[in-house]
């Protein structure tokens, strides 16, 4: 059912696409789109692997929602200098079936051949692919690891970004500040519930690129607030009725927290080598129940013509929550683990090989295998069952990337 | 048997003759002021990494376009298409450079636009472009 679903809204994606171009035939419209059809599927139903901030994702189950997706991006250009762009991108996230949202929506106006600036609904470059992370034939991995990239799921906003890129010698250089609102949904674990929030947020990033490296640095802050996470709100108001105001304060997230990111990455295409590596490190500025921490990847490939094959290790390790209990609560035992276990942070680490083969023009084949080995409070793993805990868990991908 | 030997003789003589005759320039038109470029300053607007140029491309899948890219960016087309779908799908370039099924239609779009640039065979070229770099 799901996977004719996609079928049904590729094909009416086609369709739309090539009703727009011939409506429009208009030179200045330019219609494209990237999307992966892929299947996966884990060797376990005593715990549940999914994408950062995804429901459903495969608890030994074959899925095609894990990878999945289908973007489709049309702009408009109306001048040397100005343009509008909109994507479109379906796929699994919160919730149980495919949805579509509105990805990007902004108008660009090129100030020089240097400076541009884009109004609207823009990316938030939090990490070094944070531009592309949908795009699965711009990626070599199947995914983006979610030891990396559960951190932060905030992947756009509405407000404005300004870019800028500069030739020093050999040197590229890109600088990028944004600033706006974020919203969407988060999924919820504990209760598969997906409350909404919303973030203020601005940051920056920096990348310098020089013959076949990359490297990169960004930096995000947002004004974190989600007033309907029911699991918290019904700890704080029992914190708050025993007396534990102050605690409850710092736990609940129903006001605004100030959170921040910060990430280094490095790509490489050197001679065949192909390497990607990523380090970050999620802060609290406030206190908040939400976890700091720290997670890094390196991935490495080798380009044989057409067929690359790679390795990846991934790494996350939860720091906890930077608030600290009173004393006082010891008194309440029951309530004072929960708060103990809901503080403390989660770890996980992963090795991945796959393979991505260009068997075509616009399209990539890729097979990949994770073997993920969850830590402290069942990394990020979901829905594990007392046998699952502790269990490493193997998750076995294959699909095609395209663009069109 | 004859036939086969036969072809396999055309084939290396085309084989032979194809570099011999296939030098690839890269050309701006007659009204743009630059008057020389390095490869790795023309690979810049070729991958997208500047926009002050605007690159015109050569058909999908020619050899002219393949060599050029291999040449200039060391890079094979399938890389190029990837670099430029992480630009498009990102709204940093509007779209991938626009292609023309031959030189003389590139010399034309570049002839036409003073930020153009383009390759071509270095037999094509008149005097409505400019010769910037001569690709080794």
């Amino acid at each position: 059912m799901k996977r004719k679903l996609l079928v049904a809204s590729i094909l009416g994606a086609l369709s739309l696409a090539q009703a727009h171009a011939a409506t429009l035939g208009n030179e200045n419209l330019t219609i494209s789109g990237f999307g992966t059809l892929a299947a996966a599927k884990s060797n376990t139903e005593d715990a549940r692997f999914t994408r950062g901030n995804q429901r459903e994702g495969t608890a030994g189950t074959n899925t095609f929602g894990l990878d999945s997706n289908l973007g489709l991006q049309a702009t408009y250009t109306l001048s040397d200098k100005l343009s509008a762009t909109t994507q479109v991108l379906s796929r699994k996230t919160t919730g149980n079936s495919f949805t579509t949202e509105l990805a990007w929506a902004f108008v660009k106006y090129k100030v020089s051949d240097e400076v541009s600036v884009r109004v609207g609904r823009v990316v938030v470059p939090a990490f070094l692919i944070s531009d592309y992370q949908n795009v699965g034939y711009a990626n070599t991995m199947m995914r983006p690891p979610i030891e990396m990239y559960g951190q932060n799921i905030i992947e756009n906003l509405d407000g404005a970004d300004i870019n800028w890129q500069h030739s020093f010698g050999d040197t590229n250089v890109t600088a990028q500040a944004v600033v706006g609102i974020a919203r969407g949904k988060s999924f919820v674990p504990a209760d598969h519930s997906e409350p909404r929030f919303q973030a203020p947020a601005g940051g920056f990033a920096l990348s310098a690129e020089h013959g076949p490296v990359t490297l990169r640095f960004a930096h995000v802050q947002g004004k974190l607030k989600a007033t309907d996470v029911k699991a918290i709100n019904s700890l704080t108001n029992t914190l708050t009725s025993v007396g534990f105001g102050q605690l409850a304060q710092d736990i609940s997230i129903s006001e605004g927290k100030r959170m921040a990111f910060t990430s280094v990455g490095l790509l490489a295409d050197w001679n065949n080598i192909v390497v990607q590596a990523e380090y970050g490190m999620r802060r609290a500025k406030e206190p908040v129940y939400l976890s700091e921490s720290n997670a890094w990847y390196t991935m490495a490939g080798y380009r044989f013509g057409k067929i690359l094959p790679y390795y990846a290790h991934a790494k996350y390790d939860g720091k906890g929550a930077a608030i600290t209990a009173p004393a006082a609560l010891a008194r309440i035992p029951a309530l004072n683990a929960g708060v103990k276990n809901l503080l403390a942070g989660g770890s996980q680490s992963s090795d991945l090989v796959g393979v991505r083969w260009d068997f075509a023009k616009s399209a990539a084949l890729k097979v990949q295998v994770d073997r993920v080995k969850p830590g402290a409070k069942n990394g990020y793993l979901i829905d594990v069952t007392p046998a699952g805990v502790g269990k490493k868990v193997t998750v076995v991908a294959a699909g095609v990337d395209f663009v069109f | 048997m004859k036939k086969i030997l036969t072809s396999l003789i055309a084939l290396a003589f085309a084989a032979a003759a194809l570099p011999a005759s296939a030098e690839t320039v890269v050309i701006v038109s007659a009204k743009n002021p630059a008057s020389r470029m390095f490869s790795e300053q023309a690979a810049q607007f070729f991958l997208g990494k500047s926009t002050m140029f605007t690159p015109i491309d050569q058909a999908e899948g020619s050899a002219i376009r393949n060599d050029f890219y291999k040449k200039v960016t060391d890079k094979d087309a399938g890389q190029v298409k990837a670099i430029w779908s992480k630009l498009v799908f990102t709204g940093k370039a509007t779209a991938e450079p626009k292609e023309y099924k031959s030189n003389a239609d590139v010399k034309k779009a570049v002839a036409d636009d003073p930020k153009a640039i383009g390759y071509i065979d270095k037999s094509a070229v008149d005097d409505t472009v400019k010769v910037i770099l001569t690709l080794q």
